[in-house]
């Protein structure tokens, strides 16, 4: 028999509203006589497709980076690791890294992995996204820029097993270029005690455990990320439940229901060097990101949605940008944001860290922390989750369209950032209230509120300058990240001293001179007015420092950026 | 059923949805070996669509299709193993060479000494000096190349092909023509999406409409026109709902505004 029979009906004319999904009860085809392929799947497949992945990888960044920043960015690294090595002598005092010494004056070793451990844990659970990422891959794939996390929607490849191979690539990746790189510069460290006489408390034997503890702790962030991700994806009740969850947690791990140290899995592998742990703790992280990655249904649709129109209404409404360019692009940049759902996604997650810190403002009595954390030590903190949003705000969407239209890729960067503070302020805004009116600090409201805006403004504008549209493959530029660091650590650390002035002053006044002296055993001393002004000052100084900082960024936007193609 | 006399491909009431909007009404489709079916229509008419549920890239809100025996709903990875996609608007991985992704496609596909296969369709779509280039920097017409090396390296005998000649220069449009005419000849079948009339009129032996989410009309290209003189172009305007009249007067009125303004 040969031929085709092609026939429509109506929608309603056919009831069954299930696909059929049974394998048994077969239709009729036949392959004839094609030996039919197997796909590769399992093993197999996520083998070939990692592999493959891990090559794209590294084009992908040496695409951004060039292959001097790329090597720069270990070795740097390297080098500022190798300069803590030795000032830890300073930190912990004579004991060796084998001993738990508690001295007044000092951290304990304790202390220290703790503080190296948490901030890679925050850092890998804000690289772990891989659901959203493989989301706009899908729907992007049609544009000029493909990647192979969207092969399933052509290839026989199950979405599941593509997003497994880019979590693991991503864990190898950042196991080579920043964990590897850190661990060598302990290394130097303490070469530089046999070959230059410089003393150094840490041991080789630290090294291998460290370095496996870190990953453990890596390989736990980004597969927490990408579980919270995945779950997203899969719509409600996960987006009500899975924020209230992690607000809860957060807070109780504030309020020392559960010791965050317990949670650091590397951190416990780090502590008791058991070999059964690690093994156990890396394949729970391993778990976790292969249950996340099953989480991962195929589906490839993309909606074919009507809406009504918003670019004109919104446009309209930012009658205060003025006329010209910027206003229309804030207005397209808006569009992008609400109908790609960005906009719930980001605001959930700029708002799910502040919420556990004001969870945690009430439930917990500062006056009893160790460290006299006041309503303006939070001012320049929020400034830290603007890199963030920034990079998912050059993410929505491919600008390439825009080299063909009378514009530049300055404006636009100009506009993500409007488009940043309109979008987020609002939140600061309102917690940086509520942490006033909880802390009982009306007096610092005003400040705080300038340090706040100022370094917001100024750390995003900073981004901007520097990363443009690609912040997100900045990330392995070491002449880019060196100067971000800088222009970053410098005013925020000024700011976060400043801030210690103030608070509960009669409790706290001359915080860095009693610190300078005694150390963590230092003690309260009484209230000290004239430091109180001179910390306010110098608060203002440093933000009105920050806002002339972002002009002149602003301004030198179109020296750095006006040539550069639309592209990211 | 006798395996020879088996069709191809099957689907009973296969219907897409986005929200209200209906992108395909259930559709009863049945295609043999042999054939070069060609669905056209105008754009945005479900045609892509149609496509990509039966090679297992959509999954249906309605019906039940099957693919060389396989069930393309409950495993559309094995569908996608065993026939040949080129997509309309996609382009391979940016950051692969060529090579690097045909290699990638025929291992997915299990497909042995793939080497050979890799070298022979390199070599066939003339990208040998491209062979290491990366794909983002490649042309246009040079990924659609890629894309359709991709399609025919596990040489399925059955090919999906949407707008598969959008970019590609006259000299390859035709070696491709001649190729899959051969194919069909040698006992593969095609499925062909285009809105372009002139590829139904030189390549396809049946044929449907399409418009809105369903098929207008289906048959050979001689029998959908209604007399000797009719064009395809005439036959798919009645069909999809504009009179040949109403169009025409349209392109006058084009033109005369023209002349008026250089008046």
């Amino acid at each position: 028999m040969t031929g085709v029979r092609v026939v429509s009906r109506d929608w309603d004319e056919v009831t069954d509203v299930q696909p059929a999904l049974e394998s048994g009860n077969s239709l009729g085809t036949s392959a004839h006589d094609q030996q039919l392929h197997e796909p590769l799947r399992g093993w197999n497949a996520f083998s070939t497709t990692f592999l493959v992945m891990f090559k794209e990888e590294g084009r992908k960044s040496l695409e951004f980076a060039k292959k001097r920043q790329m090597v720069l960015f270990p070795l740097l690294l390297t080098l500022v690791t190798a300069i803590t090595t030795i000032g830890l002598q300073f930190l912990v005092g004579d004991s060796s890294a084998q001993v738990a010494d508690i001295e007044s004056k000092t951290f304990t070793w304790q202390e220290l992995r703790f503080a190296l451990h948490l901030p890679l844990l925050m850092f890998s659970l804000g690289m772990g996204t891989f659901a959203f990422m493989g989301h706009d891959a899908i729907v992007h794939r049609s544009g000029t820029k493909n990647y192979l996390l969207a092969a399933p929607a052509l290839q026989p490849l199950p979405n599941s097993v593509a997003h497994f191979a880019y979590f693991i690539k991503d864990l190898c990746f950042y196991v080579m270029l920043i964990l590897s790189p850190v661990v060598a510069g302990m290394a130097v460290g303490i070469l530089l005690e046999s070959l230059a006489g410089i003393s150094t408390p840490l041991e080789w034997s630290s090294l291998p455990w460290t370095w496996l503890a870190m990953i453990i702790t890596l390989a736990q962030g980004l597969a927490i990320a990408f579980l919270a991700s995945a779950l997203w994806m899969r719509g409600r009740p996960f987006t009500i439940f899975g924020p209230v969850v992690i607000v809860a947690l957060g807070i109780a791990i504030g309020l020392g229901k559960f010791d965050i140290g317990s949670m650091l899995w590397g951190l416990g592998v780090q502590s008791s060097q058991s070999i059964l742990g690690a093994a156990l703790a890396l394949l729970a992280s391993l778990a976790v990101g292969l249950c996340s990655s099953a989480l991962i249904i195929d589906d490839f649709d993309i909606s074919v949605v009507e809406r009504d129109e918003l670019l004109t209404p919104i446009y309209n409404r930012l009658g205060f940008l003025g006329k010209g360019e910027i206003r229309l692009i804030v207005a397209k940049e808006f569009v992008d944001l609400i109908r790609s759902g960005s906009l719930k996604k980001m605001t959930v997650s700029y708002a799910i860290p502040l919420l556990v810190l004001l969870g945690m403002a009430w439930l917990v009595d500062f006056a009893e922390a160790p460290i006299p954390i006041n309503l303006l030590s939070y001012a320049p903190f929020l400034g830290f989750f603007g890199f963030n949003f920034y990079s998912w705000l050059t993410i929505l969407d491919s600008p390439e369209f825009m080299n063909g239209l009378p514009l530049g890729v300055p404006q636009l960067i100009r506009a993500k950032v409007v488009v940043y503070f309109l979008a987020t302020s609002w939140i600061s805004l309102i917690f940086i209230v509520l942490m006033a009116w909880r802390l009982d600090e009306w007096g610092a409201l005003p400040t705080s509120i300038i340090v706040m805006f100022a370094n917001s403004i100024y750390i995003v504008a900073l981004t901007a300058f520097l990363m443009g549209l690609r912040p997100n493959k900045a990330i392995f530029d070491a002449s880019i990240m060196i100067w971000f660091w800088i222009g970053t650590v410098i005013p925020l650390l000024l700011l976060f001293l400043l801030s210690f002035t103030q608070g509960d002053v009669s409790l706290y006044g001359n915080w860095w001179e009693r610190t300078s002296e005694g150390g963590l055993a230092a003690t309260a001393a009484m209230y000290d007015q004239s430091m109180v002004e001179q910390g306010y000052k110098g608060m203002i100084a440093i933000s009105v420092g920050l806002i002339l900082a972002s002009a002149l960024l602003w301004k030198l936007m179109d020296r750095r950026w006006g040539y550069a193609e639309f592209s990211n | 059923m006798v395996e020879s006399l088996a069709p191809l491909v099957m689907a009973e009431d296969m219907a897409k949805k986005y929200g209200d909007f209906i992108a395909l009404h259930p559709l009863n489709v049945e295609v043999h070996a042999g054939e070069f079916f060609g669905v056209f229509g105008p754009n945005g008419a479900g045609k892509s669509t149609f496509i990509k549920l039966l090679t297992g890239q959509l999954r249906p809100s309605k019906g039940r299709i099957e693919v060389l025996g396989i069930n393309a709903v409950s495993d559309p990875q094995k569908v996608k193993a065993n026939i040949g996609i080129v997509p309309e608007s996609e382009s391979p991985p940016s950051f692969l060479t060529p090579v690097e992704f045909l290699e990638f496609v025929a291992k997915l596909r299990t497909v042995e000494n793939f080497n050979e296969q890799v070298e022979h369709w390199i070599e066939w779509f003339g990208l040998g000096e491209k062979r290491d280039t990366m794909c983002k920097d490649l042309s246009k017409g040079q990924r659609q190349k890629v894309m359709l090396a991709a399609a025919f390296i596990h040489k399925p005998k059955l090919l999906f092909l949407d707008e598969p000649f959008a970019n590609l220069d006259p000299i390859y449009q035709r070696k491709c023509r001649q190729w899959l005419l051969e194919h069909v000849k040698n006992g593969g079948t095609i499925f062909l999406c285009s809105h372009v009339l002139e590829m139904a009129e030189r390549m396809c032996n049946r044929m449907a409409i399409i418009n809105n989410g369903k098929v207008l009309a289906a048959g050979t290209v001689k029998g959908l026109k209604q007399s000797k003189d009719e064009t395809l172009e005439d036959v798919f305007i009645r069909l999809v709902g504009r009179s040949i009249e109403d169009v025409e007067r349209f392109s006058d009125e084009g033109v005369k505004d023209k002349d008026d303004e250089e008046e």
